[in-house]
């Protein structure tokens, strides 16, 4: 299947790239990846339809634009969340989106750098040496063991929260903490947020993050 | 398409058994019945030529044999005792320039038509080096010791090997010294496989002999050598191959090498 992708949306906005990406097409079968675009349905479609009059099929499209993924997923289409959004066309360091949401899957090794303009969800291990940041919570669905900072520009009720929260260093807006060395109790998902200017962690509420 | 697999032996953190490793495993391969090259990517501080001991006989490089002065079949060096195995040396360390991405893949190419197996010894770190080589290969061998410094190198150079789509990617744990880990006074086994998530193909003991062979330039392996770390390469190349073999675990060699001494004691002593 040929791959399609769509320029970072730092570069150049994906419609002024279209007509030459099209042109590189031959015909058969396309994979689609949207990185960070949102795309809606109707613009799936348009784009389908221009594609199948230059004999392409689109089959398949990959987004980390959780709406996308919806949007394709309702006309039909397969929808894979990427997992390279840290990819090899991409920055490495701090890829953003305007969204509220950040949602990554895959984890972050040393070195890296996964930054969001507002939430950040991953799914996936934040190895030692790597950091984790957003303007608003950080969510990690696996473990932390790296360095995480909730509410980088001051937020202060932001708050971090891990499957396994032993981290090297936790920060929150400008507190900075440095992690528990006792084992993590197996089995708790913990949260950190500040209380008084500290940063304290305690098992997280049952709601999570729901009603915020 | 091509069966022959390249392998790129890599670490992020200098000095941690890259090009012992490469030496070993050439040899341990070429062993086995496959024809194996050895590539040196260190261009900057070549040395996988010394611990070979066929420094004195290369002539050529892959430097004359990517401008056509000489022929591939001209510049590989083979193995005194071992004729399955070939060197490929780097090029002169006084002009790395010339390469590029495309050089590397150029030269493996070339030797992915003679050869069953090609080692790319690279370069410590991620810079030009690093990069090169890996744009000219399938899988990869990490290498790490078991320290913290070094896990965390390696743990980056995962993370850049997955991006650029290398796999597998594998590991090899080396100089693990059984008492330091029993007392936990280093990472453990699992500590490290925990961070770095990827298939253990084998640990390789601190072990002297390691030194010495290497400064003879004579691989461990190239003898009959009875050394656990002579063995422990011999195991990694058959797992290479799909081979099930179980891994040593240090906690067992330590209570092996204690049974050990108090039956040597226990022959003193009566
Ligand atoms: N299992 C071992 N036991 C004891 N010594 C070892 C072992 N493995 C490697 N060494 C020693 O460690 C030193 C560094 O090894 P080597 O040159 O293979 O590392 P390297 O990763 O290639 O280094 P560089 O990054 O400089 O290329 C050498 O002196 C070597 O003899
Ligand atoms: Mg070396």
């Amino acid at each position: 299947m040929q791959g399609l992708e769509l320029p970072n949306h730092h570069v150049q906005h994906w419609r002024d790239a279209l007509p030459v990406l099209l042109n590189q097409l031959q015909p058969g079968a396309i994979s689609l990846d949207c990185g960070a675009w949102l795309l809606t349905c109707g613009e799936l479609n348009e784009l389908r339809k221009t594609m199948a009059g230059m004999g392409c099929n689109l089959l398949e499209v990959s987004a980390t634009n959780p709406e996308t993924l919806v949007c394709a997923s309702a006309l039909g289409l397969s929808a894979r969340l990427s997992s390279d959004l840290i990819g090899s066309q991409k920055p490495r360091d701090a890829p953003t989106t305007d969204s509220e949401l950040l949602f990554h899957q895959g984890t972050l090794r040393s070195g890296d750098h996964l930054q969001s303009d507002g939430d950040i969800l991953l799914f996936g291990d934040v190895n030692p040496g790597a950091l984790i940041s957003a303007d608003g919570d950080v969510m990690v669905w696996g473990r932390l063991r790296g360095t995480a900072h909730a509410g980088q520009h001051g937020e202060k009720q932001a708050r971090i929260i891990a499957l396994q929260l032993r981290p090297v260093q936790l920060r929150i807006a400008d507190v900075v903490a440095r992690g528990p060395e006792d084992q993590p109790q197996t089995g708790l998902v913990e949260q950190a947020r500040l209380q008084d200017g500290e940063i304290v962690i305690e098992p997280a509420p049952a709601q999570g993050f729901i009603g915020r | 398409m091509s069966t022959t697999r390249t392998i790129l032996i890599c670490s992020g953190k200098g000095g941690v058994g890259k090009t012992t490793s490469t030496a070993n495993l050439g040899i341990a391969l070429a062993k086995q019945g496959k024809t194996t090259v050895v590539l040196d990517a260190d261009f900057g501080l070549r040395n996988l030529d010394l611990l070979l001991g066929l420094e004195n006989r290369i002539v050529y490089t892959a430097q004359e044999v990517l401008a056509e002065s000489c022929r591939l079949e001209q510049a590989l060096v083979k193995h005194k005792q071992e004729p399955n195995l070939c060197l490929l040396p780097a090029g002169n360390p006084r002009m790395l320039e010339w390469l590029t991405p495309k050089d590397m893949q150029s030269i493996v190419s070339l030797l992915e038509k003679r050869f069953d197996y090609v080692l790319i010894d690279c370069p410590a770190g991620i810079e030009d080096g690093f990069k090169n080589a890996v744009s000219a290969t399938r899988e990869a061998l990490v290498i790490t010791t078991p320290e913290v410094a070094a896990v965390r190198d390696a743990d980056r150079v995962i993370g850049l090997l997955n991006i650029q789509g290398v796999a597998p990617v594998q590991l090899v744990l080396n100089r693990v010294r059984p008492r330091m880990m029993t007392n936990q006074e280093m990472l453990s086994v699992d500590d490290i496989t925990d961070i770095l998530a990827l298939p253990l193909l084998g640990l390789v003991f601190e072990d002297e002999q390691v030194i010495v062979s290497t400064n003879r330039g004579e691989p461990l392996t190239l003898g009959d050598s009875s050394a656990p770390a002579a063995q422990a390469y011999h195991n990694i190349a058959r797992r290479l191959q799909g081979e099930e073999i179980p891994l040593m675990d240090p906690s067992q060699a330590r209570r092996g090498l204690r049974a050990r001494m108090r039956k040597l004691m226990q022959t003193k002593i009566f």
